[in-house]
């Protein structure tokens, strides 16, 4: 019954931060200074031609009723028509957003599991040398500029040792059935790999670092304790007992992270030429393409407000104290 | 008197601190015959978890023996590798922790918990190890069907029981319980002391209970070592150190304590003061600064174990004078006069 009715009170969460977040956008891009329809509209337009596309989108309906409009449209999924591709906008941001997942994806996969056992080695060998050198490393990492860093792995293994291509998802004129075909085929895997890897060496300092703190607090428990003097072996003590519950809050901090690596992804995608959501979004702002800057906008949003649903349902998962009480 | 199975003699533990290291446990020896349950009884910090767990060699990072010998069916638990020290673990020496909520891991099933010493520690197979878990549970006492059930899910009593079960899975002839019901109300305390003293004779283990509350030691404890300090300051059967006790230390406990069993002993009296500091200890006795019998040798010179009966000593210069201070101590004034 609890149960049920934490989910129902997270449900209703979500979405009223999901409205705040619908409004905000609303908001900024129609009380921004300029006219709206600027990019969209040829000098060469007559007023009354200007004035009937005004119409056309609504623009001279009064505020209120056009948030109204606004909301019904998202509600159907309906996200206007880009500016500058003159198209649906949907459309475009589904056909760039698995190129954004992908990416995302890969490289926190890779950042946390390194992330994890180099945190819980280190925090198992706590003082030795090991551990001096590499903490001041891992702190550096996370000190680096994502775009200086691509921009250096683009410099040495791209153009120096050209090991991998420099940018985008597939040769010109490569041509795949399917997106599965083109994320599967191994001609993807290197391009994917230098972005994945700037964003991985990016991210992997904070997975490793909370492994590691967490690793030295529940070392200190008692169970920890107990569990040596049961006699059991290091691997069982360390691996078991101490990694697997200084785990939980590195599995819960994976989904938020998807939060920030999108946002994260924006310089990278401009690094690596990388036709995904972060590239498209500052190209549709320099652009003045409102409907499409705002479409990227919503599902970023989205994606992150549903990676923090995601977050909370893990920690049920693999904490049974959570949802018992 | 029956077969020693466990001699700690002159053990020392220090442990590291800043540059240099603090004695908390400075040359204590006591017995534990076999079959038999000893109370380890002291104030707080008079290193009573020290030697507890000097016996399982698993000690604070910054701990270590700095002496002695701790002989156990015959072989020196300070002296044996690592390795062998290992092999003893569980198997022969168990723990029970004073709170088994911090002490079982949250995100396991009980079973679990007691499936892996089972079959981990203990070798059996999975049939084995399911049938062990039951008999286990029947033995403290817990439903079986609550073997899939995490720590929290439990009482505190019920997480007790559960940490007696653990303790006895591999049926060890040693089990060491640190303050295993100072956490828990006087009515739970009982049931769990009740159940501990059944199976220790059923089983005819010997258990060494680590209690700071003189009533736990009256209830269910054969043998009284009392610590102070770092120090024994008297040991000898229950009976004896707690109707005849023969250091003044004991003596003031005695007065400290309400009784388990409910019955008022007239007023309680704590003892005034506090315990010496162990980085810097007075020299001769150590209990003298709030002992109100003390005289002059007792701030110079340490006191000697007296055998004041045959198997019962006291570390006092005035042992020989025990029953008439013992008279003395009866009297609030008595303590009230000090400090
Ligand atoms: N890791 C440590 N480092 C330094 N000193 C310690 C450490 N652990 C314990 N001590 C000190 O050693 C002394 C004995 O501690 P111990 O825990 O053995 O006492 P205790 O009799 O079990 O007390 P309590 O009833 O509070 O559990 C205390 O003075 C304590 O401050
Ligand atoms: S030796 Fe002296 S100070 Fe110490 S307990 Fe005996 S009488 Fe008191
Ligand atoms: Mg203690």
């Amino acid at each position: 019954m609890s149960h049920l009715k934490a989910a129902a009170s997270r449900t209703l969460q979500l979405a009223l931060v999901l409205w705040a977040v619908v409004t905000i956008l609303f908001l900024m891009f129609r009380l921004m200074p300029g006219n709206p329809l600027a990019a969209y509209i040829d000098p060469t337009f007559t007023v009354e031609q200007q004035e009937a596309l005004m119409a056309q989108f609504g623009l001279d309906r009064p505020l209120w009723e056009q948030y109204f409009i606004y909301l019904g449209n998202l509600l159907q999924g309906e996200l206007g028509q880009s500016f500058r591709y003159r198209e649906p906008v949907a459309e475009r941001i589904l056909a760039l957003l698995p190129n954004t997942l992908v990416l995302t994806f890969s490289s926190l996969i890779i950042a946390y599991a390194f992330g994890i056992l180099a945190g819980a080695y280190l925090a198992w060998r706590r003082g030795s040398a090991v551990e001096q050198a590499a903490i001041p490393l891992v702190l550096t990492t996370r000190a680096m500029p994502e775009f200086w860093l691509g921009m250096v792995l683009l410099a040495i293994f791209s153009f120096w040792l050209g090991w991998f291509p420099a940018g985008g998802t597939r040769s010109a004129g490569a041509e795949f059935d399917s997106l599965f075909a083109l994320y599967t085929s191994g001609e993807f895997l290197t391009y994917l790999a230098l972005p994945a890897l700037t964003l991985a060496i990016y991210s992997q300092g904070l997975p490793l670092l909370l492994m590691r703190s967490n690793m030295l607090d529940v070392m200190k428990e008692d169970f920890v304790t107990m569990a040596r003097i049961k006699g059991l072996s290091n691997w069982t003590v360390v691996v078991r007992h101490a990694a697997r519950n200084a785990l939980l809050p590195v599995m819960t901090s994976f989904a938020i992270a998807v939060g920030y690596q999108l946002q994260g992804n924006v310089v990278v995608e401009s690094v690596f030429s990388w036709p995904g959501l972060g590239r498209e979004l500052v190209n549709a702002v320099s652009a003045s393409d409102y409907p499409l800057a705002q479409g990227a906008f919503l599902m970023i949003a989205l994606v992150v407000i549903l990676m923090n649903l995601v977050a909370d349902m893990l920690y049920t998962l693999l904490d049974p104290r959570v949802g018992h009480a | 008197m029956t077969e020693t199975f466990l001699s700690v003699r002159d053990l020392k533990v220090s442990y590291r601190v800043g540059r240099g290291s603090l004695d908390a446990v400075d040359g204590v020896s006591f017995d534990v015959p076999r079959g038999s349950i000893v109370g380890l009884v002291g104030e707080s910090g008079c290193g009573k978890t020290t030697v507890a767990r000097a016996l399982t060699r698993v000690m604070a990072d910054n701990a270590f023996i700095s002496g002695g010998r701790m002989l156990f069916d015959g072989r020196d638990l300070a002296a044996l590798s690592e390795r062998d020290m290992n092999a003893l673990r569980w198997r022969e020496i168990a723990f029970i922790p004073q709170s088994a909520m911090n002490s079982l891991d949250p995100v396991y099933t009980v079973e679990y918990q007691l499936n892996e010493v089972l079959r981990l520690r203990g070798g059996l197979g999975r049939a084995q190890a399911r049938k062990r878990c039951e008999e286990l549970f029947e033995m403290v006492g817990i439903e079986v069907g609550r073997l899939r059930d995490y720590p929290h899910q439990f009482s505190g009593g019920m997480r007790q029981r559960v940490a007696i079960a653990l303790a006895l899975a591999l049926n060890p002839k040693l089990v060491i319980a640190d303050e295993p019901v100072t956490a828990l109300d006087v009515i739970v305390q009982r049931q769990i002391l009740d159940q501990l003293r059944d199976l220790q004779r059923q089983l005819g283990i010997s258990v060494i209970l680590v209690t700071h509350d003189i009533s736990v030691v009256a209830y269910i404890c054969d043998r009284t070592v009392v610590m102070y300090a770092g120090h024994v300051a008297e040991q000898g059967t229950m009976e004896a150190t707690l109707t005849q006790p023969s250091h003044p230390y004991s003596m003031g406990l005695r007065n400290a304590f309400p009784d388990l069993q409910g019955a008022a002993s007239g007023v309680l009296t704590p003892i005034e003061g506090a315990p010496p500091s162990l980085a810097d200890p007075p020299p001769g006795c150590r209990f003298a600064p709030r002992c109100p019998f003390s005289i002059e040798v007792c701030a110079s010179v340490t006191p000697p174990q007296v055998e004041v009966e045959p198997g019962h000593f006291a570390a006092c210069h005035r042992a020989g004078e025990a029953p008439a201070l013992r008279e003395r101590a009866r009297h609030v004034s008595t303590w009230m006069a000090e400090a």
